[in-house]
């Protein structure tokens, strides 16, 4: 029988969809994730005309457009110049589950860097409100034997304690 | 100075969680589906027309649709189709398989639904198809598990 009135039993579906994808690193982002995964080192790229870094490196110099090819190595110490708590967590690529919030990201002015370049990454200080600008920080590796030539390689910056 | 030879391939995935409604009206259809295998549409109290899927309004007056609910098909006739070629995870089916715009008898609009592979040397627009149930049935648009030549 036809329905007389609409069904008081609600359809929903959750769904996770997964999609295998690959990614080619090309030479430069390849030398920075290998430079992560077998040195546990930060390399920037700096521009041959106007001298300043590039953290993660990319082909170019962003300003001036010329090719940068010399690779330096900076941090694994740095100086937070902002950073952002974020309370709405987007969707992990990899699970697709949202991770715990609120948690913090920041900007790192990673030591050696030249030309005011930050560095962007996850920060795992719980105390937000001990968050301020020109904090000193540090990058935190993974362990051997479990970094992939990824960006994670680094699992979060830390703060340095003791120091101003 | 990089080479090509620092270049290497990162194996990832995306995954998309989503989280899918049907609404008062969907629902209503989807349970009809899982329930009694029937297919019902919407008549317009005024045009007579009749929408499958249902809707809850018009989409040109936005007179409400849903005080009229009719049974149609289970057997209908092709408008439209195409066939997908490549495999992919969530296909509801393994490629080849048709994609086809089935009107169902006593309908106005079309419905889309899938087409088996050993099905598709007969899948032209206007051919007559039937609906075949699932067996487990999960009110979903898969409760009807394919159309196959009537």
């Amino acid at each position: 029988m036809p329905p007389k009135k609409l069904s008081d039993e609600l359809v929903h579906r959750e769904h996770m969809a997964r999609f295998p994808q690959r990614w080619s690193t090309g030479p430069v982002m390849g030398k920075f994730l290998q430079a992560l995964r077998d040195e546990k080192r930060i390399l920037a790229n700096v521009c041959p005309r106007c001298g300043r870094s590039q953290v993660p490196p990319r082909e170019v110099c962003a300003v001036c457009r010329v090719a940068a090819t010399q690779f330096e190595e900076v941090g694994p110490a740095g100086t937070l110049r902002s950073f952002d708590v974020v309370y709405y967590a987007s969707p992990d690529p990899v699970t697709g589950q949202s991770r715990e919030v609120p948690y913090a990201t920041g900007y790192v002015e990673l030591d050696g860097s030249k030309g005011g370049a930050t560095f962007w990454h996850e920060l795992n200080e719980t105390d937000l409100t001990r968050l301020r600008r020109g904090l000193r920080v540090r990058a935190v590796f993974e362990e051997d034997g479990k970094r992939s030539g990824a960006i994670t390689d680094i699992k979060h910056f830390e703060i340095i304690e003791g120091d101003a | 100075m990089p080479a090509d030879s620092d270049a290497f391939v990162v194996e990832g995935t995306f995954a998309l969680p989503y989280n899918y409604f049907a609404g008062r009206v969907g629902s209503t259809w989807l349970v009809a589906l899982r329930d009694e295998r029937k297919i019902y549409g919407v008549r317009h109290p005024k045009t007579g027309k009749v929408y499958v899927p249902p809707r809850q309004v018009d989409e040109r007056d936005f007179t409400d649709l849903t005080g009229d609910w009719v049974e149609v098909g289970p057997e209908g006739r092709v408008t439209g189709f195409t066939i997908v070629r490549y495999r992919e995870p969530y296909h509801p089916l393994p490629a080849p398989f048709g994609l086809a715009l089935i009107q169902l008898d006593g309908a106005d609009t079309s419905l889309t639904h899938v087409i088996r592979g050993e099905h598709l040397d007969r899948l032209a627009v206007g051919v007559r198809v039937r609906a075949v149930f699932a067996r487990e049935r999960k009110a979903s648009i898969l409760d009807i598990s394919h159309f196959e030549p009537a």
